[in-house]
């Protein structure tokens, strides 16, 4: 099925943030902080403004009307709220801190204006280590919370310290989860004019994955209120997550167009997209796990410390990161006894925010790499070890409360095992190593909270609620308009929302036209993040939809004069069940829906053929298994991942072709971050990945050919049993193959304790292996 | 300074300060907003255009060096009646795209690789193509679009 | 990440390239096929009052000795494009180097003089022309001139060449044998390591890439390939010991050296070297 959005994207004629031009606008550039913390002694502007078509620099000063943008994170007694001027005031907190803004004619100009405004600094020392952070004589990365730790929180459930008191096996493993961020090809980018009527009024065009919740955010922060800020979001071209935070450039750049009285541009160049957006999953893990003698793993207890940057994020927090990590501990095993710990220490770094799998990255990683571990330990075959140790597919409560709506937990493993024909692979690995070649396996199995809503991020720690709604219209002509707060920005809703409602119609997909991205349009919602717009998705509109239908059905059984029972609405035709030849097509109902004065029934006197519906449903869980068949150069330390299989089970299907298209992108991601991503600091704070050639993610030549299967265990709580995708592969990609290398290295008995897995990491632990090995040899 | 080149079979004349990339003329000077710029220092590709028949990252180029040159961009790609090219349809076909923002430099990509080699294997695709970045897709509905696309197209894409 | 202002020559000739330089003093840039330059401009890292742009200067492109004889030295234009060099046929080592540099897009308009003058040390066509014993010929104020690439490199994205000159074409000697090995953290990367060795008039040339400020000839491993008895596993390993490579983003300088050895060796093995047998 083509794409309702693909002709225009494929003839080059999408809509992105950078092709809106207003007359007269301006365009901006940011003088940022080359410092990781530095006070802020003058700033001067002189030289910049000498430059002809500079219009003028401002700085925190000239925007100290703003309110402060506050991140209270998911409004957790336990958590810190932190606030912060849009522009750096007094202090730079991390290289790319934004300090004052230039804006002129042309961007060209504008950077000529920003290379020459003069700020003094006095440089401070900078926090860098994230453990450093966290001890009392650490210096202060914000000084007026009086703490670098954003949050502390631990939970347990079962008798942990028992269950480690009484087992056979303890394994402990320590994993570092590499920084990464989503680096969408599209950066960041805002054009925002001023209206100076009415009291005022921003028109603000975002690339944003949630244009209702950016406009909550920043209307207070402008000092209107939110009905006069319209937010537009056309296309987006890509964003995983980083698009889903309110960034400062998101406030400053309405304001400076209200200051400058002109419209004015500012798109993210990729200096500032890696250095100043959000960066993610950089956390610090140890992993226990309690097995008996048998296999039985009986206790798992985790500590999660997220370098969460210089900046509590909007709104997610790093708790995205490190409280997911923790609260979701047990997974797809039946481990009762669980307990996790969690900090999220301040440092001079950019800030930590929602990126594509979030924290269930590391703490995935930390689990299934201990459980290898722990399979090795014990001389068990490590899917069997999974499989003794699973939970059923009937809906399960976890020890912390999470609620599983049913899944395939164990026949995700097996059929991933089969993908990789497993058996079959043992006698190649051996075969293999008998001429120098290191084959390895590794699997993943995982469950994920999609469809985020208020139960799940309730049940996840995170009690802010969540739900969505749909506006459905048939139109006086028959056509079908839908508008939502949900986004797209390449999950292809125009399409699978516009399947949704014509199924539900019974129209032709062609005749629906979904609105989204604009919040004068759509009806409120919370937009799309989280692997959550298919259930929002599919619930709002079913319900809205199924009010319309109901009215249509009646309406045509009048005309029909038969029972509403009795009436049939396919492809934009009602007829009367049996009676072939009475029909009435939908635009004739729709018309005397609107038209049809006082014969119709009052309630579409009153409503019309619109209606609008919210949904929120119960807590709905994706699970699935990767898993990676890698071959490593051991002289190299280079890793090629030969085959990499997935089975996804997102519960009933709406749109396979699209399922696939997340799942691959998903595990793309999933191979970057286990061998290619990784954001550097200098231990001084200098940031050093600030271009693509230092920051690698795949290419084609990076990304194997994928074996992608499909389980559908439909959802025991959701409208239509939908679970939602989205996140899936790279949450178990990583750990997938951080266990293929480590089982094609077996012989050399390595352990790995960190992502990116670089060649030259690799190459260490071989030569450290060695090293062991000879003076093993030598006693 | 004044440039003149042909723009999609179209003669163009822009006036521009010799540091404006061809990347920036195209897309402000001239409108042709499908050519997107995603790294502006020549690695991710999204920027890719035909200058004279060869494959050329627009924000690599200035603008003045494409005096008298031939461009072609994704907005030549498609007939002047709408009419997508196989290429386009193929990706469309393949789920090729999930956002849209690198396609236009990987349709372009594609398109020079399938004019010098009218038949590659998926090896060959996969090689060609990793100057092109796609965060989305995974490239795997890529490479089955551009496979696709030669089986359909044969040597008739073999032009001057 | 737009480039700062600057005056731009589209030069004619040689000459013109020359004069504009020496008339920028000491402020001009030469612009080749752009591929390391413009991404320095747009960076502002590299912000030239002046940019000669030599791409129209006639007779700057194209391979001399490509005529069906096998050259024993191919004369190559610097403003040959590196999709040309990998197009042709009679040196088969700068073939093979060529076909590693970037992608389709930067071979289109990268140049083998722009690659050699921007001098980047993990550039392939560097090693490549002091593995073989290149020569370059340069035009300057005072006339041509032509440098030895032993001489050319001086340090990173530095070269011999004087400020007013312009790299006009190289010389480069056709290896009897030659083997070409690379690591890179992905297709089309620049070199974590490269290794070219290359039988040059009867005698054995070792250059390694990515290992120092320059491309860096290894003259022990070379004494050990061009004397009698050494396995091609102690050629590599005094490549390891001879080079004393940096610490970068990419990778640390112990990890560079060790793998030094590897590449050699594969270098070595490609090259069938059973001169050591």
């Amino acid at each position: 099925m083509q794409r309702v959005e693909d002709p225009r994207l494929l003839a080059g004629r999408g809509r992105f943030v950078d092709d809106v031009a207003f007359p007269g606008m301006l365009h901006a550039a940011f003088v940022r902080s080359p410092h990781a913390h530095a006070r802020i002694v003058s700033v001067d502007a002189s030289a910049a403004l000498a430059v002809d078509g500079v219009l003028a620099v401002y700085t925190a000063k000239d925007v100290d009307w703003l309110a402060p943008l506050v991140s209270s994170g998911p409004m957790r007694d336990d958590v810190c709220v932190q606030s912060r001027t849009p522009l750096a005031a007094s202090t730079a907190r991390h290289v790319g801190d934004p300090v004052a803004v230039v804006v002129a004619r042309s961007p060209y100009l504008a950077e000529d204006g920003r290379d020459l405004v003069d700020v003094e600094w006095d440089a401070l020392p900078p926090v860098v280590d994230p453990l450093q952070a966290l001890e009392p004589d650490s210096p202060l990365v914000d000084e007026e919370l009086g703490t670098n730790n954003i949050c502390h929180a631990e939970q347990s459930a079962g008798d942990v310290d028992a269950a480690f008191a009484d087992a056979d096996y303890v394994t402990s493993i320590r994993f570092h989860s590499g920084r990464s961020t989503a680096a969408p090809i599209e950066g960041r980018g805002v054009v925002a004019e001023y209206e100076d009527r009415g009291g005022g009024r921003y028109n603000i065009y975002s690339s944003t994955q949630m244009p209702h919740l950016l406009r909550m955010f920043i209307a207070p922060v402008l000092g209107v209120p939110a009905g006069r800020v319209t937010i537009k979001a056309p296309d987006v071209g890509g964003a995983f997550g980083l698009k889903c935070t309110v960034f400062p450039e998101d406030i400053v750049i309405p304001a400076v167009a209200r200051l400058s009285g002109h419209p004015v541009k500012w798109i993210e160049d990729r200096w500032e997209n890696l250095a100043a957006g959000v960066h993610s999953k950089d956390m610090v893990c140890t992993m226990e796990i309690a097995a008996k003698a048998d296999g039985t793993m009986t206790a798992f207890r985790g500590r999660f410390v997220t370098d969460s940057g210089a900046y509590s994020s909007v709104p997610f927090s790093p708790l995205v990161d490190s409280q997911v990590a923790g609260v979701y501990l047990s997974s797809c095993y039946d481990v009762q006894n669980v307990a996790y710990s969690i900090d999220n220490p301040l440092t001079n770094k950019c800030q930590i925010g929602a990126v594509r799998g979030v924290g269930w990255v590391p703490g995935q990683l930390a689990r299934e790499v201990a459980i290898d571990r722990l399979a090795r330990t014990m001389g068990k075959d490590p899917v069997e070890l999974r499989l003794q140790n699973m939970i059923g597919p009937e809906v399960y409560t976890t020890p912390f409360g999470q609620t599983y709506d049913g899944g395939s937990y164990a026949a995700a493993l097996e059929q991933a095992r089969d993908a990789v024909d497993y058996a079959e692979f043992r006698q190649r690995q051996l075969r293999a190593r008998e001429d120098g070649r290191y084959l390895g396996v590794g699997f993943s199995p995982f469950v994920e909270p999609t469809g985020w809503a208020s139960a799940s991020a309730a049940a996840g720690g995170m009690p802010i609620p969540f739900f969505d709604t749909a506006s459905v219209t048939v139109e006086t002509d028959g056509s079908v308009t839908v508008t939502t707060g949900l986004h797209s920005d390449g999950q292809g809703h125009e399409t699978t929302l516009a399947q949704v409602t014509a199924d539900e119609l019974g129209v032709a997909m062609d005749s629906v036209r979904i609105v989204y991205g604009d919040t004068d349009s759509s009806v409120f919602g919370m937009g799309t993040y989280a692997s959550r717009s298919a259930v929002l998705g599919f619930g709002s509109i079913r319900e809205s939809a199924g009010q319309v239908r109901d009215r249509l059905t009646r309406i045509a059984a009048s005309l029909l004069e038969a029972d509403p029972s009795d009436i049939d609405l396919v492809d934009g035709v009602a007829r009367v069940k049996g009676v072939p030849d009475k029909s009435v097509p939908l635009q004739q109902i729709a018309l005397f829906g609107y038209f049809g004065g006082t014969a119709r029934p009052d309630d579409i006197q009153r409503d019309g053929l619109t209606a609008t519906a919210g949904y929120d449903p119960g807590e709905t869980y994706a699970n699935g298994c990767a898993a990676a068949v890698v071959e490593v150069d051991v002289e190299t330390g280079l890793v090629t991942i030969e085959q990499l299989a997935a089975v996804e089970d997102c519960g009933v299907v709406l749109n396979p072709t699209i399922v696939k298209g997340q799942v691959a992108g998903a595990i793309a991601n999933g191979i970057g971050i286990a061998l290619l991503e990784e954001l550097a600091y200098e231990d001084n704070g200098e940031f050093i990945s600030g271009n693509l050639i230092n920051y690698l993610y795949p290419s084609t030549t990076e990304v194997p050919s994928l074996t992608l299967h499909s389980i559908e265990t439909p959802s025991a709580v959701s409208a239509g049993g939908v679970k939602g995708v989205g996140e899936a592969g790279t949450i178990a990609a990583p750990a997938a193959i951080v266990n293929a290398i480590t089982d094609a290295l077996s012989p050399f008995g390595i352990t790995i304790e960190k992502t990116p897995v670089t060649p030259e990491y690799l190459r260490q632990l071989l030569r450290a292996a060695d090293h062991d090995r000879n003076k093993l040899v030598g006693a | 300074m004044k440039v003149g080149m042909t723009v999609n079979g179209v003669g163009e004349q822009v006036d521009v300060e010799p540091r404006r990339t061809l990347a920036d003329a195209l897309r402000e000077d001239l409108a042709l907003t499908g050519t997107h710029l995603g790294c502006e220092h020549g690695v991710c590709g999204a920027c890719t255009v035909l200058v004279d028949g060869q494959p050329v990252r627009a924000c690599l180029m200035f603008a003045v060096q494409a005096e008298g040159a031939s461009v072609v961009t994704v907005e030549g790609l498609a007939g002047v009646d709408g009419t997508l090219h196989p290429l386009q349809r193929a990706f469309s076909e393949h789920h090729g795209l999930q956002c849209g923002f690198c396609t236009s430099g990987m349709l372009m990509s594609a398109l020079h690789l399938l004019r010098t080699e009218p038949n590659p294997g998926r090896e060959r695709v996969r090689e060609e193509l990793a100057g092109n970045l796609c965060r989305c897709t995974g490239y795997a509905g890529i490479i089955d679009a551009v496979v696709a696309a030669a089986a359909e197209l044969g040597t008739t894409l073999r032009e001057p | 990440m737009k480039p700062g202002r600057f005056e731009y020559l589209r030069a004619a000739g040689v000459a013109e390239a020359v004069r504009a330089l020496v008339e920028a003093g000491g402020d001009g840039k030469l612009l080749a096929g752009g591929q390391s330059l413009v991404p320095l401009l747009s960076m502002r890292l590299s912000r030239p009052a002046v940019v000669v742009d030599i791409n129209r200067i006639p007779d700057l492109a194209g391979i001399d000795g490509t005529d069906g004889t096998a050259p024993s030295v191919l004369r190559v234009g610097a403003m040959t494009r590196h999709a040309a060099l990998v197009e042709q046929r009679s040196h088969p080592l700068l073939a093979e180097a060529a076909r590693w540099i970037g992608h389709a897009a930067i071979r289109s308009r990268g140049t083998l003089g722009g690659s050699l003058a921007h001098a980047d040390p993990a550039a392939e066509l560097p090693a490549v022309a002091v593995a073989t014993g290149a020569v370059a010929h340069v035009t300057g104020p005072d006339g041509e001139r032509t440098v030895a690439a032993d001489g050319l490199f001086d340090g990173p994205l530095m070269t011999a060449l004087q400020e007013y000159e312009v790299l006009t074409a190289v010389d480069l000697p056709v290896p009897s044998r030659w083997g070409f090995a690379e690591l890179a953290r992905r297709h089309g990367d620049f070199a974590l390591v490269l290794a070219v060795v290359a039988e040059v008039d009867g005698r054995w040339r070792i250059a390694v890439g990515g290992v120092a400020g320059t491309p860096q000839r290894l003259a022990c491993a070379e004494a050990l390939l061009n004397g009698d008895g050494a396995t091609p596993a102690e050629v590599a390993e005094a490549a390891a010991t001879e080079v004393r490579p940096g610490s970068d983003v990419h990778a640390p300088a112990r990890y560079r050296q060790a793998i030094t050895g590897e590449l050699v060796r594969r270098a070595l093995a490609r090259a069938d070297a059973e001169v050591m047998s």
